[in-house]
């Protein structure tokens, strides 16, 4: 997996990888849904880098900004019995939610 | 992390916690009359109050400030819509769920609310 | 608790403000608005200015506002292609700046905004299951179902049922792709040009591309104009924030 220079940090995902989404404990504000966590999808987009939302909302300016991608999940990864084959849901989610996934 | 840093860390001045009624906002809710009713009365086709985009800055500008982040007020909105207020249609419905939740954190007290509320409307009878 | 008053008489003796009928009763629920506004200006938590800007930027904004970014792209390929490629900057084309009113948005609405493009294969529908994030600038305020936790917290788990409910049904060949726009990015739906509309205006064309076909919930059609009222129903099978059903909340 190659790393792309994109703004001011290394943007780690290109469009096409396959991620999971890790499944990480809340601490007190996260904007990553509890229904993708541990899911793998594919990176539909790289979008933008930004504070990520943890940060941001307690004014942690200081913090680290992070790339964000757009994920694709299949209906049928995310839901047991979702019975269409070709329904997906997109997200958007920051760089430290995700990791190169094994399945 | 520390509790300090929260957006919103005022203590509730509701001692029943945040989602329990709020004596000034019952008779609100209870007596007030809502667009819904009003508008058709007056034969006014506007599907909504004129007061709405108002409170609608009212959110923006408390959001903007990180007095009271959006997610936290949707949130709100959310329990008490479902809750307390849950008779109550959507325009009025999010007003007496910002009040409540301004009263429950501390950004205004009931007093004061009161207070406002009898002068505001003093003010609009004589206008 | 409500009482009669009159407004300014000679005021509506003008002709020019006779025409619209308005409510000339007093409502708690004016009073309270008023009254939340004043003592949090007083208080300092934001100023009368602010709040001024916020409320020209609100009423401001509107559906249409899309309407013309889909019936321009029906219309005119290139204008598609950049609107695809960078919807901010195609929107000043129209004269509509994401930067507005702070210079940087709202506190809601970042300037980060793309339009999905349905084909006969794929139909897009947009949601924020986290609160009710929705592309303000070009398509003005959410109706109140697409706050509804109704809509929120079913739409990413029983898409096909949802739309059923707003009266559209698609075949399962064709894709639903649902958008949560759970963080900076806004979405815009732009659907697929219906039959039957040979030949016409920009204009005309616009009129028929509403609101609910920018979220996804509805299709254009040549004989439509106006949405279909929504009713707000309570949440039926919610997805809910536990792990056995892990979902949105």
């Amino acid at each position: 997996m190659a790393n792309r220079e994109t703004g001011n940090v290394l943007a780690r995902f290109n469009v096409g990888d396959r991620v999971r989404v890790k499944d990480l404990p809340n601490l007190f504000y996260s904007r990553t849904q509890m229904y993708v966590r541990g899911v793998s999808g594919v990176i539909a987009s790289r979008t933008y880098q930004s504070l990520v939302p943890e940060d941001e909302a307690w004014n942690r300016d200081e913090a680290q900004p992070q790339q964000f991608y757009i994920v694709r999940f299949r209906q049928k990864d995310l839901w047991e019995e979702y019975p269409f084959d070709n329904d997906t849901l997109q997200t958007e989610l920051p760089e430290g939610w995700l990791e190169p996934a094994t399945d | 992390m520390s509790a300090q840093h929260r957006p919103s860390s005022a203590a509730p001045t509701a001692s029943q916690g945040p989602k329990a009624p709020i004596r000034l906002l019952e008779d609100i809710r209870r007596a007030g009359k809502t667009w819904a009713e009003l508008a058709p009365r007056w034969g006014v086709s506007e599907p909504d109050p004129p007061w709405k985009t108002s409170l609608h800055a009212t959110c923006e500008c408390l959001s903007a400030a990180a007095v009271l982040p959006v997610l936290e007020r949707r949130r709100a909105e959310d329990e008490l819509g479902e809750t307390l207020y849950c008779g109550t249609p959507a325009p009025e419905q999010q007003l007496l769920a910002l009040a409540h939740t301004m009263l429950t954190r501390g950004l205004l007290s009931e007093e004061e609310l009161a207070r406002r509320i009898k002068e505001v409307r003093t003010r609009l009878v004589a206008s | 608790m409500q009482s009669q008053h009159d407004h300014d008489h000679a005021h509506d003796a003008n002709a020019a403000h006779r025409a619209a009928p308005m409510v000339d009763e007093i409502s708690d629920f004016e009073v309270l608005e008023i009254a939340v506004r004043e003592l949090a200006i007083e208080k300092g938590l934001f100023t009368a200015d602010e709040h001024r800007r916020f409320t020209e930027w609100a009423e401001s904004i509107g559906p249409a506002a899309g309407s013309r970014l889909v019936a321009k792209a029906w219309t005119d390929p290139a204008f598609k292609a950049r609107l695809l490629a960078d919807a901010v900057a195609a929107c000043r084309e129209i004269g509509l700046d994401w930067a507005e009113p702070t210079g940087t948005g709202t506190p809601s609405d970042y300037m980060e905004f793309r339009v999905l493009e349905d084909t006969p294969n794929l139909h897009h529908v947009i949601v924020c299951t986290l609160c009710s994030c929705y592309p303000r600038p070009v398509l003005g305020h959410s109706p109140y179902w697409y706050r509804s936790p109704n809509y929120r917290r079913r739409l990413v788990r029983w898409p096909r049922q949802v739309l059923a409910e707003f009266g559209l049904q698609l075949p399962p060949e064709v894709e639903i792709r649902v958008e949560d726009s759970n963080q900076k990015h806004r979405f815009m739906v732009l659907p697929m040009r219906p039959p039957g509309t040979e030949g016409w205006t920009e204009e005309q064309l616009a009129e028929i591309v509403t609101r609910d076909c920018m979220i996804g919930v509805a299709l254009p059609r040549p004989d439509r104009k106006a949405d279909d009222p929504r009713p707000v129903q309570p949440a039926r099978r919610p997805v809910e924030s536990t792990s056995a059903n892990r979902a949105a909340g």
